[in-house]
């Protein structure tokens, strides 16, 4: 077994705790000189030990929105060189960002999961997180540069592409989404291609998926699945790492984690240009200090559903807000809809009223194409509008 | 864990100098304690060794409780401070300085050869008087004077003060062999970058509190680092 950081990844509890204490001490000071937000909910509170940690006010994604663009940030905008965008309570954009340094830790906590899974300087690595997941992809690139693996660094628009791709380049590590990982397994059983003619050896996910899916995955790609599991606005990848056993570790040398009410809530202690102080991730979690096989000595975490109504379509966060908003801009304003989230796209049932309906058919069609365009070029998913009856259902906002 | 420090607040009279510090330094480390004048790395270093009694906090060597204990108690757990400015006995000679150093030492007599072995300049001066010595020849005398104690950590009070580049480099250059032959390090120093570029880890502190921890090749990186010496805000540098 390979432990790319065996110093912090295997650190004893004690000493985790005492390493973790200095940097919630040297965060707090940090915090109350450089953010406002911070300084004025801290005040002179300090901590002793970390239990303490509970008399500290949480940050939410609230927090952060309120702060926008650069409120959070405690280090002048000159020294964060890097800026990444998610988004926010309901789909507002939040700004991250990045200093030298803090590239420097991301790309050695990728590090850790990359050795975790057995990537070495031989192996070449394909990362495939689809256009809108750039954020990601450059914390797998930093940590795979920094093992010296080869990175292919283009993106297949096409199934076909992508089977070339995997034939012709012979990565031996592909980095997807589970959407893009499922729809590869179907297309090489479809086609009738052997996927052991493919180099792949490990399968990196994007996000943690059930047990089912990744028996599905592993036997109709004939690869090792892993999965990655972060929060954006903290850091994802790069939160956790799975080891060889299955389990999710959490990088405690850089994240003090917590839960609150199932909430998994962190704070981030090396982050410079952006720490976060007890973030409320809205990620339901269970943590436990359960010994592992693989040696590694960071708190087990399993990661459970989302507790703030954030969607997920085709690995495009989605809140329904942003679907009322988009059908708000449509002559659909203010009906009433429900919505069915599938794993390509969303299906949004609206209900249409006797003063919107007409009997020309391509009237309607006009119209349900260009709200299904409006969903696509706004949010970024695949939608389809069905038109209903009126009375069927209630708008999920009122 | 050879040094774990939590919550350390200690100060002179009423004034309070140290605000609650916690650190921890494993062997075999050399880990540098960085920070402008007045931020509180020698307070902090005397309170470790015994010299001013802290005023809240816990210390353990060697994963004891301390218990605040006398300087004297320090040396015989293998803790040994080399002080700001050399505080060598300058009317004594050389050997006689290495002799007090090993004063605990049973075995002072022989390991006096091992010394001047390292510090073969201290050979040629054994019997000058150790005021007469140049500054750095002092401290080579000063880090002698600590060896002698045999000490498993040694905490190191601004040695370059007052030395020339290249005794700097010299000083730099005996402090890694000794942790090559085995001996923790504790380094206050000014000298940050000079610090940094031979520590392990470094925490930086400023107006008597830490204010960052990390790899020395980190933190060599970090803008943080130069603020914390000019003591100019982050409102300041911002704007």
């Amino acid at each position: 077994m390979r432990v790319f950081d065996r110093r912090y990844e295997m650190m004893p509890r004690p000493q985790m705790e005492q390493l973790q204490l200095e940097r919630l001490q040297a965060l707090l000071v940090r915090l109350k000189r450089n953010v406002r937000r911070y300084r004025e909910q801290i005040g002179d509170k300090q901590v002793e030990s970390l239990e303490e940690i509970t008399s500290l006010p949480f940050t939410t994604l609230d927090d952060m929105a309120e702060s926008f663009p650069y409120g959070m940030f405690s280090l002048p905008l000159r020294e964060v060189i890097r800026l990444h965008s998610t988004l926010g309570p309901k789909g507002t954009p939040l700004i991250i960002g990045h200093s030298q340094n803090d590239l420097t830790h991301w790309g050695r906590l990728v590090a850790r999961q990359f050795v975790a899974s057995g990537v070495t300087p031989n192996d070449v690595i394909q990362i495939c997180l689809g256009g809108g997941s750039y954020r990601g992809g450059a914390g797998y690139v930093l940590g795979a540069e920094l093992i010296e693996a080869s990175v292919i660094a283009e993106e297949p628009f096409h199934i076909d592409y992508q089977l070339a791709m995997l034939q012709n380049y012979r990565p031996t590590m592909l980095i997807t989404t589970p959407t893009d990982a499922k729809q590869l397994a179907r297309t090489i059983a479809e086609r009738r291609l052997d996927p052991q003619s493919l180099h792949l050896r490990t399968l990196l996910l994007s996000r943690p998926v059930n047990e089912e899916s990744r028996g599905h995955l592993e036997a109709g790609l004939m690869v090792k699945v892993q999965s990655s599991f972060g929060i954006e606005e903290v850091l994802n990848p790069g939160l956790c790492v799975e080891c060889e056993s299955g389990n999710f570790h959490v990088n405690e040398d850089q994240f003090l984690v917590e839960t609150a009410n199932r909430e998994l809530v962190i704070t981030t202690l090396c982050r410079e240009a952006m720490p976060l102080l007890r973030y409320r991730t809205g990620v339901a979690c269970t943590l436990n200090r359960a010994k592992c096989p693989c040696g590694r000595t960071g708190i087990l975490l399993t990661p459970g559903e989302r507790m703030d109504g954030r969607l997920l379509v085709r690995e495009t966060p989605l809140y329904q807000e942003q679907i009322h908003d988009v059908l708000s801009r449509s002559p659909m304003a203010g009906q009433p809809f429900s919505i069915e989230i599938q794993e390509q796209r969303i299906i949004v049932e609206v209900e249409i009223s006797s003063q919107l309906f007409s009997d020309m058919i391509w009237g309607m069609e006009k119209m349900r194409s260009e709200i299904e365009s409006s969903f696509l070029f706004r949010l970024g998913v695949n939608a389809e509008v069905r038109f209903s009856a009126p009375g069927k259902g209630e708008n999920p906002l009122n | 864990m050879l040094l774990q420090v939590k919550n350390l607040q200690c100060g002179y009279g009423a004034l309070e100098v140290v605000h609650g510090v916690s650190l921890h330094v494993c062997t075999g480390e050399i880990v540098g304690l960085l920070g402008a004048n007045g931020a509180g790395k020698s307070s902090l270093l005397k309170a470790m060794v015994g010299l001013l009694t802290p005023w809240h906090g816990r210390i353990w060597i060697n994963s004891r409780l301390s218990g605040w204990a006398p300087a004297w108690r320090s040396v015989s757990n293998s803790v040994v401070l080399v002080p700001e400015g050399r505080q060598i006995f300058s009317d004594m000679t050389v050997r006689e300085n290495l002799i007090m150093g090993g004063y605990h030492n049973p075995d002072r007599k022989s390991d006096i050869d091992i010394i001047l072995d390292r510090f073969p300049k201290l050979r040629e001066r054994i019997g000058q008087v150790a005021g007469t010595l140049s500054g750095g020849e002092q401290q080579m005398l000063a880090l002698g004077r600590a060896l002698m104690a045999r000490p498993k950590l040694l905490l190191l009070d601004e040695p370059s003060m007052g030395l020339a580049p290249l005794m700097v480099e010299e000083v730099f250059a005996e402090i890694l062999k000794l942790r090559d032959a085995g001996v923790t390090i504790l380094l206050v120093e000014q000298n940050a970058t000079a610090t940094l570029q031979i520590a392990d880890r470094a925490y930086v502190m400023e107006t008597g509190r830490i204010i960052l921890e990390g790899e020395a090749a980190d933190l060599l990186q970090n803008p943080e680092v130069k603020r914390a010496y000019l003591g100019k805000s982050y409102k300041e540098v911002w704007e």
